[in-house]
């Protein structure tokens, strides 16, 4: 009777939404909030930041829910893409003022750039199961974390090559090989 | 900066946010029109979705929703006006204000309906625990729960509830960490209900009581729809 987040129909939350439900929403708000503020915070770095990215996604999935197409995609994959792009084009507009988490910056300089870190590779081990997670996996170490570091942190491809002391020409290829294998990884 | 190639899986770097602002826009201005661009868009959002398990939520500030809410909103909060029933419903269940008011008037209710005692209510077993089921609006009663162990209860009403044509009434309880309401199944207006819990948990203090209004034969998802007419909490009695 219960409904977990697994089995929630985000698509009949949606069309709810539309139909001018607000309970759709914050049903929504409940089961996805803590997450989605978490993806924002990882990208922007500022909490007050984060909320408003939060804020203005759920101003614009109530909004914009009657645009929702079903046959595009999930409607969990839009709403998050709604909070990763508010997120990232806060970033892009506006400069980062904090750094990134220390943990996650490895002694690249150090270990020089024949041992590329990987400062995903421990996440990734202890992660979930699934396809992704399976081709993710099978990719390079560097790959893998350039595409990781885009995707979680928001991380430009000059940011990358920073972080993983790495020629600029260098990551752009991961990036392009590395999409370019998932994909195969994923048909 | 980033001159892109023709290898390059634009809309997966789109979705990564690796393209500068121009390329970016421009994106953003094809997928209304450009049917492929949007597919291979929705492609790579989808398929990078699991990452976003990698983060661990973060705890939500207890002012963010009520700040979705008056950007949304703005005049829900104080008239009321135009506020859906299934809105309301899903509020109250949320509203810590509400429940505030409510806990002392059903507690002082229930204190008092055990001192008296219930016509009709078995003399024989001691209540375990008691719930005061009021209107929302003006805390009226008009239902009473009384469970003498914690797998089994008793619904009484006391008045008969008026329903549209085609409505039902449904019984509901939700404890402090389920999900969400759990049906314990539809009520006649003015008539006793004995209720098994077989399968939930016992009865705790302070679990969540509520009669919705809900089509004819009940609830199509499993969970109140409708507006909440009668709503209180588990009280133990000494």
């Amino acid at each position: 009777m219960t409904r977990s987040m697994d089995e929630f129909d985000y698509e009949a939350a949606l069309s709810a939404c539309a139909a001018g439900e607000r309970a759709a929403l914050h049903r929504i708000y409940q089961l996805e909030g803590a997450r989605l503020l978490a993806v924002a915070l990882r990208i922007v770095r500022r909490r007050d930041i984060a909320e408003d990215v939060v804020h203005d996604a759920f101003v614009r999935v109530w909004e914009k829910a009657a645009s929702f197409d079903a046959t595009r995609g999930s409607g969990r994959g839009w709403i998050y893409s709604i909070v990763r792009h508010g997120a990232l084009n806060h970033i892009r507009d506006h400069a980062r003022e904090t750094p990134a988490d220390e943990s996650l910056i490895d002694q690249a300089g150090q270990d020089g750039a024949a041992s590329v870190p990987d400062p995903y590779e421990q996440v990734l081990l202890a992660s979930e199961s699934g396809l992704l997670y399976d081709c993710l996996g099978r990719l390079d170490g560097p790959k893998r974390s350039s595409i990781l570091l885009a995707y979680l942190e928001g991380c430009t491809h000059s940011e990358i090559a920073e972080r993983l002391a790495t020629p600029l020409g260098t990551v752009k290829a991961w990036i392009r090989r590395g999409l370019q294998s998932l994909k195969e990884c994923m048909a | 900066m980033s001159d892109l190639q023709p290898k390059d899986d634009v809309a997966g770097l789109y979705v990564l946010g690796l393209l500068d602002a121009p390329q970016r826009a421009a994106v953003e201005r094809n997928l209304e029109h450009d049917a492929g661009l949007r597919a291979r868009v929705a492609y790579w959002e989808e398929r990078l979705l699991p990452l976003t398990k990698m983060v661990e939520p973060e705890p939500l500030p207890p002012a963010l929703w009520a700040r979705i809410e008056r950007s949304l909103w703005p005049a829900a909060r104080t008239a009321g006006a135009g506020v859906s029933d299934v809105s309301l419903a899903g509020r109250l269940w949320d509203s810590l204000a509400f429940w505030r008011t409510l806990a002392a008037t059903g507690f002082a209710a229930a204190m008092l309906l055990a001192v008296v005692g219930l016509p009709g209510a078995q003399k024989a077993a001691e209540p375990k625990f008691m719930v005061v089921l009021v209107a929302p609006e003006d805390k009226a009663p008009g239902w009473v729960v009384q469970a003498s162990t914690t797998q089994s209860l008793k619904l009484i009403p006391l008045g008969v509830t008026e329903i549209p044509q085609a409505k039902a009434l449904q019984f509901w309880t939700k404890g402090k960490d389920w999900k969400g309401p759990v049906s314990l199944g539809l009520v006649q207006p003015g008539r006793p209900l004995d209720v098994q819990l077989k399968e939930l948990p016992p009865l705790e203090h302070n679990q969540l009581f509520e009669i919705t209004l809900e089509p004819e034969y009940g609830s199509p998802i499993g969970k109140p729809t409708g507006p909440i007419l009668y709503i209180g909490r588990a009280v133990k009695v000494m």
